[in-house]
């Protein structure tokens, strides 16, 4: 079931060929089963939010809908609060992760090329922050943020995010860090750079894929996140996405399924688009990261 | 972690042994600041907001804390645990998310090997299946549970439509009745947690080499056979990663569930993540609610580290 | 993510977790609850927050009107207006409470605010309401928002279970709706046999949060379920108090005439099936008709059924949206006020409208009666609200973990016929005793 290169399928004997003629058919059903699975629930979606409430209500549905009713939008939009609540997901998830870039770099830096107890002790943070459940921290966080003033703020929820994000980052970033030959930067230190010029000029740009794939997993953290915000967000006019799509639910939106579906829609529109346009290089940067952690 | 400076063997991974010692040892000692000084901006945020309110949630689950105006908080020492011990709802709760971590883990690992190998293949259309096992990880899980909502709707939802078109019985509350809500949720589990374990697997398989299994065919080795003992051996270091990653990640997920079913019905999917949080946002008992996660950390714990084992041992026989 | 760090991380966090916990034993007093004390200011400017939960369009801009009325013409009290939700409004207002974050004002309703009340978060009002306002408003009623002697909210608008018919589902089935004062619940369970025909049924419930609506019309036939208040009440369950929940199997199980998808859904996500005509009864909140006029399909005709009645007659429980002061306002008084501005018979019977709801103070119902005429049912509405009364497991304290954990499982479980009416009496007996300990 393995990718056979040009060189071997030249060489196959026609036994082997006789049963790709069975297999293969098989492994496309197969495939077609996965992206059926995997898409059909965001097509339905995306159908469900241009149908008019009159067709979803109807008792024979089409899947594809009869006329393009843009209405749910419209209402979804006005009544979930949605335009507000977008503009400050994106405040926290951009901000998130420029914060969480800035200060990961020279520490999966300084993790990758000193291999000291610090990077076991960090190592060993970052499986620990995994298997503390939120709850534990989160009266705590409260009560510390509660002092500073930063209950109930974006800028509260932006630090909780990037501490809470910077484990998996770090980790990832100093598998790309590592994987960039020592040799190049010691050339570079041999010029009497300093060891901050060196990783700004040498390792920096060599560690684009990188980042790029580390950033973005940042940003869907931010922007996927619901227990904090939950928690530690009240007023209605700081409410990321999900928190409003989230009460958005539990009102008007049981009964208002097509204003529902354009409303989820919406809010995943813009980290999807994100997604689907660098979704080469985050693969690529993702694997490396992965593989060499 | 001040045992920086102490440790001279697990420095020297980088660098070339050099014959003059205190030269040596000066420019280890130059070293380690320089670390501090990179890990610095990382360290204090993570002190600040990750170590210390952890540390005083875990000594929150030894005490009485609990909501109301000006409480006094007092330890009360194993006093939690104890009520926690006969609080057999607690322990039904800890049983779904169980029931839920192990299907979920278990399932995604099995689709996502089967996608992975599948989009390891040069099949076409390879890119669309691609694509779209990453997409369920751009989505907030609040947004992918409203979706499956949607989709498992008894009266309106495509399922029971097709099922109802199919001539099967099409009045089924995936999420509302007792007997199906769990393995319904644990699906849309699976559905949300394939991209992390498809990519690394994905991952896995490409860093085998392809010279194995040249040599494994020319051996005679079937397309199973090459499975079981190329493909499978190489990945079992990314397994063993991911499926202990999502093992973690599932008994704490929060979100989804939350909005699914917010535990309903009637407990029937009260992970014990939610049990937790109406403990304490709910019903105000943070003391208990805290010692419901020192629980839960020491279950993990201990499973986790049976696991591991299992798997090394596995390793070296 | 390769094998190698696992020993490392192994060590790492069971050590961890041992240092950590002995860490933290010597800080943990640091944590407290929040709150600062009440400072009296008067003369100056103060803004107050105002969490307010209404829902739907109409009542939203009631309030809104309210608010703004109230702002230009106090600009000492200025109020800041902030859209809450009743989904999760006991979380967040615990959440508020211990952050001491809190709005000023606050918007729940009477069963969901004992515990509150006796934590301490909520101001007595009863030295700042005008005397107008005391006596527009039952003393039944107050008596649902009084807490230790304390007057800890004012009541402003209430609920009834009701009945909605599909006009046309019943004419296509031949059965003539019901008329009159009153419907016992015989009636209604053959109305609902004599609709399930055809694939349809004769009602939809959404019962996935059956405990309110059974506790509240129990009261039909003089259940109430639980004696005594606060810390002290006990639980009660007779042949009164199971009258209801029989019922309502009988219909699920015997009959089948409630359709047994809509029993484990919310009101809300049942109601697409009654606009669809998958049913031709509905039960739910007064409050539904305002959804179903907004809603509901071009030209659903609808009415509603008179009053559900047991032996006991129309009674129901009383369980009236609240307005409360937060105990950690520093302006309690100037709330207060506002509070005060925002029951008077006006402003009540605007939010009624918008909501559909009854409004407790009675100045309020006849200006309601007055400015519709009695007429889209309105009459059949202020006359159900005569039969509301205080019920006991309002003010046990207790009583939103037992509804949660103990009342709403068992409930369900018993109409899906998994548990038998006597398992049903002594779980629900053993859960309180567990919960009110």
């Amino acid at each position: 079931m393995t990718a056979v290169t040009a060189g071997t399928a030249r060489r196959r004997t026609p036994s082997i060929r006789r049963r790709n003629r069975v297999v293969r058919p098989l492994q496309y059903v197969a495939l077609a089963a996965y992206v059926v699975f995997l898409g059909f629930p965001l097509l339905f979606l995306l159908t469900t939010s241009f149908k008019s409430s009159r067709e979803l209500l109807a008792p024979n549905p089409t899947l594809l809908p009869q006329s393009l009713d843009l209405s749910n939008f419209g209402q979804a939009i006005q009544q979930a609060n949605l335009l507000q609540s977008g503009l400050n997901s994106v405040i926290v998830a951009v901000s998130t992760t420029i914060v969480v870039t800035v200060i990961s770099l020279p520490a999966a830096y300084a993790l990758a090329r000193f291999r000291s107890r610090i990077r076991s002790a960090a190592t060993g943070w970052i499986l620990l922050s995994q298997v503390f459940p939120f709850i534990l921290v989160i009266i705590p966080l409260f009560l510390v943020l509660k002092q500073v003033g930063l209950v109930d703020s974006l800028v509260g929820l932006v630090l909780v995010y990037t501490v809470w994000s910077l484990p998996f980052t770090l980790w990832m970033l100093q598998g790309h860090v590592a994987s960039i030959p020592v040799d190049l930067e010691e050339a570079g230190a041999t010029d009497g750079a300093g060891r901050l010029r060196v990783l700004v000029s040498i390792v920096l740009p060599l560690l684009g894929p990188g980042l790029v794939a580390t950033s973005l997993f940042t940003f869907i953290s931010a922007w996927n996140e619901f227990f904090f915000a939950l928690v530690l967000i009240q007023n209605p006019a700081l409410q990321t996405l999900p928190l409003s799509l989230a009460r958005f639910v539990g009102s008007e939106g049981q009964v208002q399924l097509g204003q529902l579906a354009a409303g989820a829609l919406l809010a995943t529109l813009p980290s999807l688009l994100f997604f689907v346009l660098i979704q080469r290089r985050l693969t690529s940067g993702l694997l490396s990261g992965a593989v060499k952690g | 972690m001040t045992a920086v400076t102490e440790a001279p063997l697990a420095d020297t991974a980088q660098r070339k042994p050099g014959p003059q010692r205190p030269k040596r040892s000066r420019q280890r000692r130059a070293q380690a600041r320089e670390t501090w000084l990179l890990l610095l901006p990382a360290l204090i945020p993570v002190a600040l907001l990750s170590v210390y309110p952890l540390v005083q949630g875990i000594a929150l689950g030894f005490t009485n804390a609990q909501a109301g105006l000006n409480q006094v908080v007092s330890f009360n020492g194993l006093q939690n645990y104890v009520d926690l011990l006969g609080n057999s709802l607690f322990w039904s709760s800890f049983r779904i998310g169980a029931v839920w971590a192990i299907s979920v883990t278990l399932l995604q690992f099995l689709a996502a090997l089967g996608l992975a190998l599948l989009l390891n293949l040069k099949l076409r259309g390879r890119w669309l299946a691609r694509t779209l096992a990453l997409v369920p990880w751009a989505i907030p899980p609040v947004t992918i549970a409203i979706m499956w909502r949607l989709i498992l709707n008894p009266d309106y939802g495509p399922v029971n439509q097709i099922l109802g078109f199919l001539g099967l019985p099409s009045d089924i509350n995936w999420l509302g009745s007792f007997a199906i809500a769990l393995p319904t949720v644990i699906v849309v589990g699976v559905w949300s947690g394939m991209p992390q374990t498809t990519i690394t697997l994905l991952a896995g398989l490409q860093n085998i080499s392809g010279e194995l299994h040249e040599a494994a065919e020319i051996d005679g080795a079937g397309t199973w056979q090459r499975f079981l003992h190329v493909t499978l051996p190489g990945l079992q270091p990314v397994i063993i990663a991911i499926t202990t990653l999502d093992l973690i990640w599932n008994f704490n997920s929060f979100a989804l569930v939350y909005v699914l079913t917010a535990g309903g019905p009637g407990g029937q999917t009260m992970l014990p993540m939610l049990f937790a949080y109406n403990e304490a946002f709910r019903y105000g008992d943070f003391g208990s609610a805290a010692a419901m996660g020192n629980v839960m950390v020491v279950i993990i714990s201990v499973f986790l580290v049976l696991y591991l084992r299992a798997q090394a041992r596995a390793k070296r026989a | 993510m390769s094998i190698r760090t696992t020993p490392v991380a192994r060590r790492t966090v069971l050590g961890g977790a041992v240092l950590a916990a002995s860490a933290g034993l010597l800080s943990a007093c640091a944590f407290n609850s929040g709150g600062s004390t009440p400072q009296a200011s008067s003369g100056k400017k103060v803004t107050l927050t105002f969490q307010s939960l209404a829902f739907q369009a109409t009542t939203i801009a009631a309030v809104k009107k309210i608010v703004t009325s109230w702002n230009a013409s106090h600009p000492d009290i200025q109020i800041d207006l902030r859209q809450g939700s009743w989904d999760n409004v006991h979380d967040q207002l615990v959440t508020q409470f211990q952050g001491g974050t809190a709005p000023d004002i606050i918007h729940d309703e009477a069963a969901d605010i004992t515990g509150f009340a006796e934590q301490g978060y909520l101001a007595d009002l009863k030295p700042y309401l005008s005397s107008s306002v005391q006596q527009a408003v039952p003393a039944g009623i107050w008596k649902a928002v009084t807490v230790n002697g304390k007057i800890v909210a004012a009541p402003t608008l209430l609920q009834t279970y009701v009945v909605f018919a599909n006009k046309k589902a019943f004419a296509d089935a031949g059965v003539s709706m019901p008329t009159g004062d009153s419907m016992t619940w015989d009636r209604f369970r053959s109305i609902a046999k004599q609709l399930t025909k055809n694939g349809k049924y004769g009602v939809g419930w959404g019962l996935s949060q059956p405990a309110a609506t059974v506790l509240s019309t129990s009261l039909n036939y003089g259940g109430t379920w639980f004696t005594g208040t606060g810390k002290d009440a006990q639980i009660q369950i007779g042949a009164n108090e199971l009258k209801v929940p029989e019922t309502i199997q009988a219909m699920a199980r015997t009959d089948r005439s409630i359709a047994p998808t809509s029993i484990t859904q919310s009101g809300s996500d049942a109601l697409p099936g009654f606009f669809g005509g998958k049913y031709a009864m509905y039960v739910g909140g007064n409050y539904v008709a305002q959804q179903i006029t907004q809603s509901g399909p071009k030209g659903f005709e609808w009415d509603v059924l008179p009053p559900l009645a047991g032996s006991a007659g129309t009674a129901q429980a009383a369980d009236p949206q609240t307005m409360s002061v937060s105990a950690t306002s520093k302006a309690q008084q100037q709330a207060a006020q506002f509070i005060d501005y925002f029951m008077s018979a006006t402003n009540q019977a605007a939010l009624a409208q918008g909501d559909w709801l009854i409004p407790a103070s009675e100045p309020a119902q006849q200006e309601v009666l007055k400015e519709t005429g009695g007429k889209d049912g309105w009459e059949q509405t202020i006359a159900s609200g005569k039969g509301l009364t205080a019920a006991p497991f309002q003010t046990a304290t207790n009583y939103p973990q037992w509804k949660d954990q103990y009342a709403t499982p068992l409930l369900q479980k018993y109409f899906a016929g998994s548990i038998t009416t006597d398992q049903l009496k002594s779980q629900l007996t053993a859960g309180w005793q567990s919960v009110n300990k």
